[in-house]
């Protein structure tokens, strides 16, 4: 048992640990890829090393998030190959019938994820290819028209009346779910801006999917995820890129609405679940309004921002900063929701789910008040 | 050329987690359909070293809730195993 005079000892050697050089660093990744996930472990992290290295969609160090490292935006991408190959092998070589092949709402699904993937792309690639305008009604159209020609996931109840009236009328349903999902995976890729944020909530919920149903791609995203989450939290090198959040946010959504509309899930599970994205978006909105500004121009206010601003005075590796500062957030929202649902405290169809999300939300306000309360200012530039 | 022969043995041994998924599940297929006994059958050498201990538990799921859709929902997820991958004797001689 740790005494307290002994406190100030194991900190400097987590943070001798966090100061590790690369060769290091690879190696600590490579072996937990292969303790996880074996030869395939290893495979997957080979081919996030080799990508990560390529010069195409590189970020100068301090352009993504709190990061201030040169790294790749082209984790996504590697997730997306990942997932490729294992779900095209395993429906050449098994009894497997992939979603798409086998029902149309998942072809419908996966034709808006690879739509949205492939927006992200252009932006991965080449930054403001495509503007703000073009891609925001780029997703109004594709995601429309998913849940026009799907309109089994939208969910008609979602246990608060006034909503569950609003959503049973059928040409309002569409627009609340359409406008709502655009505001998702918008706010997913806001909050990608620590490392093993937004992976580590991915992973949580694919995690969540795969004990509920058990689908081989369930099970081949939780790998990809975990094998990127691994390499992200350790290295810092490689984000999700506009490809994987737009992508992981399309599937996430997708999944998530799905399991509503069939009953599986309540609206307060994936409310608890998705907490952290969804609130710091709305939080920001409001916060941007207030201050007299576009709701939706970029600033660094967000709580992982600050955050960050309080861990890195105690923290001297800058990687190991930021992947705290993720690790705290996906840990205590998605994280903690995967605990509950992994020890059975609460039913995911059980509405007290809603609990859940309120102390979450409370918890999130309480942090912010009181981290700006101590930091009137970020140490980052805020931008417009 | 090194780069592409790294991005190849990446792949390759992505494809033996593939290889090990989908063999294992061919192979439960066969054995329930011949045999209908169940067996969990993880925690092997090879589909340990294969895919890892948390893998292991990944294809064991993958493989009893294919069998028990196969069982239960009339064979909605999971179609015969290919005859040619899994020498099947039911299927097209």
């Amino acid at each position: 048992m740790l005494g307290i005079d002994s406190f100030p000892t194991s900190i400097k050697q987590i943070q001798l640990f966090c100061l590790v050089p690369t060769a290091q660093k690879l190696a600590l990744m490579f072996l937990l890829a292969a303790v996880t996930y074996g030869a395939t472990g290893i495979g997957a992290m080979l081919l996030m090393t080799l990508l990560a290295n390529t010069h195409l969609g590189k970020d100068g160090a301090g352009k993504h998030g709190i990061s201030i490292a040169e790294s790749s935006r082209l984790g996504g991408v590697a997730i997306a190959i990942i997932v490729i190959v294992y779900i095209a092998g395993l429906s050449l070589m098994s009894p497997y019938t992939s979603g798409p092949e086998r029902d149309d709402t998942f072809l419908y699904l996966w034709c808006a994820v690879l739509f949205c993937c492939l927006l992200g792309l252009a932006e991965d690639v080449k930054p403001d290819f495509l503007t703000p305008m073009l891609r925001l009604g780029a997703k109004f159209a594709v995601l429309g028209a998913l849940f026009w020609l799907s309109p089994a996931l939208i969910p008609l109840t979602i246990g608060v009346p006034a909503v569950d009236f609003l959503l049973n009328l059928p040409v309002l349903g569409w627009v609340l779910v359409t406008v709502f999902a655009v505001g998702f995976i918008n706010a997913l890729n806001m909050a990608d801006g620590a490392n093993g944020l937004v992976p580590g909530i991915a992973l949580a919920s694919f995690a969540v999917f795969f004990m509920e149903y058990g689908r081989p791609m369930d099970g081949a995203l939780m790998f990809a995820c975990s094998i990127f989450f691994i390499f992200n939290v350790i290295s810092g090198w490689y984000f999700l890129g506009d490809t994987g959040s737009y992508g992981l946010g399309a599937i996430l959504l997708g999944y998530g609405l799905l399991g509503v509309a069939d009953g599986h899930f309540s609206a307060g599970f994936m409310a608890a679940l998705f907490c952290y994205p969804c609130v710091d978006f709305m939080v920001s909105v409001i916060r941007r309004f207030r201050a007299g500004r576009s709701p939706f121009s970029a600033d660094n206010g967000h709580l992982h921002n600050r955050l960050h601003q309080l861990i890195r005075l105690r923290v001297r590796s800058s990687v190991m900063a930021n992947s705290f500062t993720g690790l705290i957030i996906s840990g205590s929202t998605s994280g903690a929701v995967l605990f509950i649902y992994v020890v059975g405290l609460l039913p995911p169809d059980s509405d007290l789910w809603y609990i859940a999300f309120v102390v979450e939300f409370l918890i999130y306000l309480a942090t912010l008040k009181y981290l700006t309360s101590i930091q009137p200012k970020t140490q980052y530039a805020d931008v417009g | 050329m090194r780069v592409i022969l790294s991005f190849i043995a990446a792949i390759g041994l992505i494809w033996v987690g593939v290889l090990e998924s989908a063999s294992s599940s061919v192979e439960d297929f066969k054995r329930y359909s011949d045999a209908h006994v169940l067996n969990h059958g993880h925690g092997s050498m090879q589909r340990v070293l294969a895919v890892g201990l948390v893998g292991d538990l990944v294809v064991s799921k993958i493989i009893s809730d294919g069998r028990d859709t196969v069982i239960i929902d009339g064979n909605e997820e999971f179609s015969l195993p290919s005859p040619i991958f899994s020498g099947n004797p039911r299927g097209p001689k």
